[in-house]
């Protein structure tokens, strides 16, 4: 009877990939212009590129290969708008927002293990990805919390053939990287397996200094994905990945002349697995139930010297049920109409009780509709409303279009609204450092309660303005504008969007309150109001059948309202020469800080036979990275980084049976800079030899 | 131990050059000087105490205010802090003022936020708060309350730009007060600054006051 029910409830999505990996090899970028590049991420539904009407991104296997790229940060970094993060991990910015506010699918799924908002992409190893698809602009319509910037979904190899494949690379500081991809395919059966291990020495770019920037590191990652067909119909596949990394940690505190050193290793799990099942019921109607569950799991042990071991725990798990059915109405209207219900949980040693376990379950559904208006235009409407039971109800509808003025040139314009759901860490933190003045952040379930108590004990000194503000959080919003403009012929392809994300109720830490001796209390309130806005543009230029160009630039500007009508009403100050107060003006602002107001990278690439060879650059603005004069935002007169230009090379040549050897460097100009960018080495080389045992088509 | 004696006597030296100097206004009788004092100490770090945090590594002072008076621009010896000798004391981040539980005097204080030179005339209608040491000081103490913001990720203490310490003097006199900066020179070490620096260069004062010798409230 179970299986009755559930047969017919599932379906789809699987069809969907299968019928795309039948398309054959379409490895090709965005920019390399071929109309028949296919898109997921955007409707949640297959979709030609050329008919999407949201800013879409597409990084193939082969740009990702060519550019010698190891995990995910690596080839993000060289992309239009896009820059990394340092600290709690490497984290991607885009459209100006925090790592926060990009959501991470790996094949449609989340990845969870976010350590401050931030989920670390060195997590993630690109050797068997197809593509990578770049969403901007909000899409919580679709995916929910943390699709408010946009989306990436990582869009793994499905077997199409018999293969097997070896690749092992080494370069600096031991970096070593060894890569194994199986592919085994029948009429009924596809698996495709992945294994990859990954270690680095690591480095420290300051001088003298025992702890490392980068620490080293061994990661192991394996995934598989089973896919079988029961009838043309019907297609079942089972997926499992997990990612292990062990992180040797050696940290020194001085201390009155005197290092105090302490060891400790951090070691992160991630495991991933999903059950999809895909059913057609005929040529218009298509549904599709994935069931998918996460566990991340992370330990931090620390010996110091002079005794007192420090450990840390984090566990989170989420588990999703989804079902989702395709409707073609006709060849202009369908309806793709979903939902789901996610159970999430955390537990922590930095929560009031390590063993107490955090939950928040979730129900939602969703509905779009595209409709092909005109032959030229198209418009898609949708909405989701995600029930969530620890805090306010979250609706995100969406609207777009695409209007092609000739086959050539088309317009594209959406509106969205994406939300990020405040996470355990904003609810429940309840951490006290006694390593540093022995202040404290307290989660928002958790602060009244806690300070009150207090209180009561007569153990708090004053209650800040902050403490009476203290609510129930809710979700972080945004709304997103994008207009854009796309120029593609046999020579060119130009791109340009606008943006604009007005960003409401950012929660941002506060002070709270003094404990009796000073001691500061922090919690987490909806404060803040920010916006940002900017252009991308993507040119690309194929010169001959060898040679192509591509340039890429964004243009930001950042800022907070609240802090743009202070200044205008003059009451905002910072310092002149002589270290007097006067009024700082609107033109002095800049904004949010560690943002850059230009952006730009430039690519060329050679391809003759089996030869390649590029030359890729990437140049980053000024950031603003302290506020040095005390006024609480960031103007001209604080701190900021030095713009820089980034270099990397690489070449490769594929030998006639099978072998092939590629050759890099990366930060070719050997830029550093100590303070701001302490996990960018210096000059790196690398070689890579790859070998593929077999390749065959199954007979 | 050396270290220590080293840095009491860098403490004492630097005592000994509290420089004051005297930026006059123009001639008019009417308009009062505004004075500049630099690098006035207060409670310099003496030392480091032994162990790591959270049960030692913290740094410390000899725990001793520096008491100044505005109306005859000098360090007072601390001998005189039971009198009406002085306005302002200085330990640490912590501004006292000569006033309620902190000494004899009728001082009082409250900070106004706005510029330096566009507090002319001290509305009538203002609050002079009084010590209440150790919880209420007249200038409440910690960062972005009256007078600094400290930059914990840098651990810095940057004086807030636009505050302006309006001060009634022991005598019932008023002066305003800017603080410049907090650190030996007038100049914040970069933050990039090795702790070190950092710590040794700290609880400096530099500012700048306007007192008003006339018993009026206008500058």
């Amino acid at each position: 009877m179970m299986k009755r029910f559930m047969l017919p409830l599932c379906a789809g999505f699987l069809s969907q990939t299968l019928i795309a990996q039948n398309k054959a090899a379409q490895q090709k970028d965005t920019l390399v212009g071929e109309n028949a590049i296919t898109v997921f991420t955007a409707t949640k539904t297959e979709r030609k590129l050329t008919n999407v009407a949201v800013p879409v991104q597409i990084i193939s296997q082969k740009t990702i290969q060519q550019a010698g790229s190891l995990r995910l940060s690596d080839i993000l970094s060289e992309q239009t708008g896009l820059f990394m993060t340092n600290g709690f991990g490497t984290g991607v910015s885009m459209q100006g927002l925090n790592p926060d506010y990009t959501l991470i699918l790996i094949d449609g799924e989340p990845l969870i293990g976010r350590t401050s908002g931030v989920l670390d992409l060195r997590r993630i190893a690109v050797g068997n990805i197809k593509q990578i698809e770049i969403v901007r602009g909000p899409s919580s319509s679709l995916y929910g919390s943390e699709a408010m910037a946009g989306v990436i979904n990582i869009i793994t190899d499905k077997s199409k053939i018999n293969s097997l494949g070896l690749t092992a690379r080494y370069g600096t500081y031991n970096t070593a990287d060894i890569g194994l991809k199986a592919g085994i395919r029948s009429s009924r059966i596809n698996y495709q397996g992945f294994g990859n291990f990954y270690r680095t020495d690591g480095f420290s770019i300051r001088p003298n200094s025992r702890e490392r920037s980068i620490a080293p590191i061994e990661r192991i990652t394996q995934q598989h994905q089973l896919g079988f067909r029961i009838s043309d119909r019907t297609q079942v596949s089972v997926s499992f990945r997990l990612n292990n990394e062990t992180i040797q940690n050696n940290i020194t505190v001085t201390n009155n002349g005197n290092a105090i050193n302490s060891v400790g290793y951090e070691k992160n799990n991630d495991l991933n697995t999903s059950l999809q099942l895909a059913h057609k019921f005929n040529e218009k109607v298509k549904n599709t139930t994935r069931l998918y569950g996460t566990f991340f799991k992370s330990i931090q042990d620390l010996i110091t010297d002079n005794g007192a071991p420090y450990v840390d725990e984090f566990r989170q798990s989420f588990g999703r049920a989804e079902n989702q059915t395709d409707i073609q109405f006709n060849k202009r209207l369908e309806m793709n109409v979903g939902g789901g219900y996610i159970n999430e949980t955390a537990r922590s040693t930095r929560y009031d009780n390590s063993s107490s376990v955090k939950t928040n379950r979730i129900g939602y559904a969703y509905l779009q509709t595209e409709w092909k208006a005109l032959d030229q235009l198209i418009l898609i409407g949708g909405a989701r409303y995600d029930h969530n039971e620890l805090f306010a109800a979250a609706f995100s509808p969406k609207l777009a279009l695409q209007y092609k003025i000739n086959p050539k040139l088309s317009l594209k314009a959406s509106v969205g609204r994406g939300f990020k759901a405040p996470d355990f860490r904003q609810l429940y933190l309840n951490f006290t450092n006694t390593a540093a003045g022995s202040y404290s952040v307290f989660g928002s379930v958790e602060a009244q309660k806690i300070i009150g108590e207090l209180n009561r004990l007569g153990q708090i000194s004053s209650l800040e303005p902050a403490f009476y503000g203290l609510n129930t959080l809710k979700p972080e919003f945004s709304t997103g504008f994008n207009i854009g403009i796309h120029f593609q012929d046999s020579k060119w392809l130009v791109s340009a969007n606008i943006f604009r994300n007005n960003i409401e109720n950012l929660i941002d830490s506060r002070l709270v309150a003094y404990r009796t001796g000073g001691a500061q209390i922090f919690s987490y309130l909806n404060v803040k109001n920010a916006f940002t806005q900017g252009i991308e543009t993507d040119v690309q230029y194929k010169m001959n059948k060898n040679l192509s160009l591509t340039a890429g630039y964004q243009f930001l500007l950042t800022g907070d309202q609240a802090e743009i009508d202070a200044i205008n009403a003059g009451k905002v100050f910072t310092r002149d020469q002589n270290g007097f107060s006067r009024r700082m003006s609107r033109s002095e602002y800049v904004g949010l800080p560690n943002r850059s107001k230009h952006m730009a990278n430039f690519k060329i690439l050679y391809a003759k036979n089996a030869f390649f060879a590029n030359t890729r650059v990437v140049y980053r603005s000024r950031w603003t990275t302290t506020d040095t004069d005390g006024n609480g935002l960031f103007n001209s007169n604080d701190a900021f980084a030095k713009g820089y230009v980034q270099v990397n090379a690489a070449a490769g040549y594929e030998f006639n049976k099978g072998l092939s050897v590629q050759a890099g460097t990366d930060n070719l100009l050997n830029y550093t800079d100590v303070i701001n960018l302490p996990n960018l080495p210096g000059r790196t080389f690398y070689l890579t030899v790859s070998y593929q045992f077999f390749n065959k088509n199954p007979k | 131990m050396s270290k220590m004696k080293k840095m009491i006597l860098v403490l004492g030296i630097a005592i000994g050059f509290v420089a004051c100097t005297k930026d006059d206004n123009g001639g008019s009788t009417n308009v009062v000087s505004t004075i500049t004092v630099k690098d006035l100490p207060a409670d310099t770090i003496i030392g480091i105490t032994p162990g790591v945090p959270p049960t030692g590594g913290f740094p410390y002072g000899a725990g001793r205010y520096t008491f100044f008076s505005l109306e005859s621009n000098k360090i007072v010896p601390a001998s005189d802090s039971a009198s009406n000798k002085w306005d302002l004391a200085f330990k640490g981040t912590t501004i006292a003022t000569n006033s309620g539980n902190s000494g004899p005097g009728g001082a009082g204080a409250f900070v106004f936020v706005g510029l330096f030179d566009d507090l002319k005339t001290i509305p009538a209608d203002s609050t002079f708060r009084i010590d209440n040491a150790p919880t209420a000081f007249a200038i409440p103490t910690g960062s972005n309350r009256a007078w600094y913001a400290y930059d914990g990720i840098n651990q810095l203490v940057n004086p807030i730009p636009g505050r302006v310490l309006v001060i009634r003097t022991a005598t019932g006199k008023y002066a305003k007060v800017e603080i410049l900066n907090y650190y030996k020179g007038g100049t914040t070490p970069a933050t990039t600054a090795p702790d070190a620096v950092k710590l040794s260069t700290q609880r400096y004062y530099t500012f700048r006051y306007t007192f008003q010798p006339n018993g009026t409230k206008t500058f």
